[in-house]
């Protein structure tokens, strides 16, 4: 894919939101995801506990699918993921939830694996009062010629 | 003796060190959590034919890591910010560790950033990244 | 004096360093080094003064830049704006021959870095492309190697008779000084730095053992 199409994606698809989602965060599975992790305290291990909340990376995990617009250009290669962003406002607790997922950035680099495209998604996460308590970003990489070696 | 404030916090100084849990139990443990299931998380042969050295610690994971690292640093601390680049794969049952160090403070604001570095026993980085951390500041 | 001569602040889109955060670095933590050079991805940072930085840390600070080409990522020392009227540092399939040619008529140095790494490295590329005419100098210590890539430079830099540079790659303020290269002789701006390069002035370190 040249410059000039990524350039076409940028002006097409920056800023456009393509999902919004209504759910349920279910304090156990919190709970056995902070566990997994690796944290001690009760705070994000005990949903009994008074502030029981989860780690502000749990938002990450609340993405899902292809995390694409549908209608999205097929790309040439393999996608990995290259990063992870999470901008915690407030905390994340059990209970009904938004998000709204856009396509934040598009843009193009070279790495160990050759030419890449990188795609940023940021999906925001509200509460059912509509506060809003992160942003989760992923970058996905695209790599043009995919050779099954080490990313 | 962990951090309780951000008085406590030395610019340079180490956390410290955080050996991750990256057995196939816990990482099915967590996909099974996060609903993030997928042979090339739990199924090493599955992942060697998509062309994968082993099945993979999620990115998510790694990124729950680095939370929890900084929480058994300094308990009180609201993470503000966590940005992670994901270098070269994280293979499940595989040795890991991870290093933080502080590599800026805003007494004022109670703020401080940490680097932090997911290393193999060969010293390599497989992760890296930053986090913003917001502690109290002294006397509050 | 040592300097590092391949590191990334928050100007790079990768790069999650302020360079502030490095001089703080280097100095609580007592690093060999005496100062960076910023080599930021795909760009020359024109507008960024650091020289007030430099002064109060009592660090030698300078600018070059990291373009992309067919042969992998070159860094590039000695920037200026007639140079960088020469090529687009922001295109990522820059010939490899042009950025030579646009460094010798600009006064600036050329330095294929990391050669060793797959793909992105010059070695990787010698059998398709062939040996590059004009490349003097490539980075044979890069503090984000990883496996053999060093040795992979190191062997490429010894057969073809090329002298070699260090640098961390540092994107994150604990990874700067990690390598680095040392001169002979004081380097106080740019244009000393590529007169010691000229030269042949200077040797790779590395301090990755060390922590």
């Amino acid at each position: 894919m040249s410059a000039l199409d990524i350039e076409a994606l940028r002006d097409q698809w920056i800023g456009v939101q393509f999902e919004e989602r209504a759910f349920e965060l279910d304090a156990a599975a919190m709970a056995e995801y902070a566990k997994a992790c690796g944290e001690v305290a009760g705070l994000y291990t005990d949903p009994e506990d008074p502030d029981f909340q989860a780690p502000p990376t749990f938002a990450s995990s609340l993405q899902r699918g292809r995390g694409l617009p549908e209608n999205f250009p097929q790309m040439p290669g393999l996608g990995m993921d290259a990063g992870k962003a999470v901008e915690a406002f407030a905390p994340i607790r059990p209970g009904p939830k938004t998000s709204r997922t856009h396509m934040h950035d598009i843009y193009t680099k070279t790495g160990r694996s050759g030419r890449m495209i990188f795609l940023v998604v940021r999906m925001a996460l509200y509460d059912d009062a509509g506060t809003h308590l992160a942003n989760a970003d992923t970058r996905v990489v695209i790599r043009e010629k995919p050779t099954g070696e080490e990313a | 003796m962990t951090v309780q404030t951000v008085r406590d916090v030395e610019f340079g100084e180490d956390l410290p060190v955080f050996d991750p849990d990256t057995t196939l139990d816990n990482v099915i443990r967590f996909t099974e959590a996060a609903g993030w299931r997928g042979p090339r998380f739990t199924d090493h042969e599955a992942a060697r034919k998509e062309g994968l050295p082993g099945a993979l610690v999620p990115g998510i994971m790694s990124q729950g890591f680095l939370c929890a690292m900084i929480h058994r640093w300094a308990p009180p601390a609201r993470i503000v910010e966590v940005d992670t680049i994901f270098r070269a794969p994280v293979i499940v049952d595989q040795a890991y560790h991870i290093n933080g160090v502080v590599t800026d403070i805003d007494e004022d604001a109670g703020r401080v950033e940490v680097d932090l570095t997911v290393t193999n026993d060969k010293g390599e980085t497989r992760v890296f990244g930053t986090a913003k951390v917001d502690l109290p500041t002294a006397g509050t | 004096m040592i300097l590092d001569l391949h590191t990334h602040s928050i100007k790079s889109d990768d790069g999650r360093a302020k360079v502030e955060n490095y001089c703080q670095w280097i100095r609580t933590r007592e690093l060999p080094i005496d100062g960076f050079v910023l080599t930021e991805h795909r760009q020359f940072d024109l507008e960024s003064d650091y020289s007030g930085l430099a002064g109060e840390f009592g660090l030698t600070i300078l600018k070059g830049a990291e373009v992309e080409t067919e042969y992998g990522h070159v860094l590039v020392f000695g920037v200026t704006e007639p140079l960088m009227q020469e090529f687009d540092f922001g295109n990522i399939h820059l010939p490899l021959a042009r950025v030579i040619e646009a460094c010798e008529s600009h006064g600036a140095v050329p330095v294929p870095c990391h050669p060793g790494r797959k793909r992105v490295g010059m070695s990787a590329h010698l059998e398709e492309h062939g040996v590059p005419e004009g490349v003097r100098i490539v980075e044979i210590y890069n503090g984000g190697s990883r496996d053999n890539e060093d040795q992979v430079a190191q062997d490429m830099a010894r057969d073809l008779g090329y002298l070699g540079i260090g640098g961390s790659d540092a994107h994150i303020v604990s990874h700067v000084g990690r390598c680095a290269t040392r001169f002979p002789a004081p380097i106080t701006s740019e244009q000393v730095l590529v007169e010691a390069l000229n030269a042949g002035e200077f040797e790779a370190v590395t301090f990755r053992e060390a922590g």
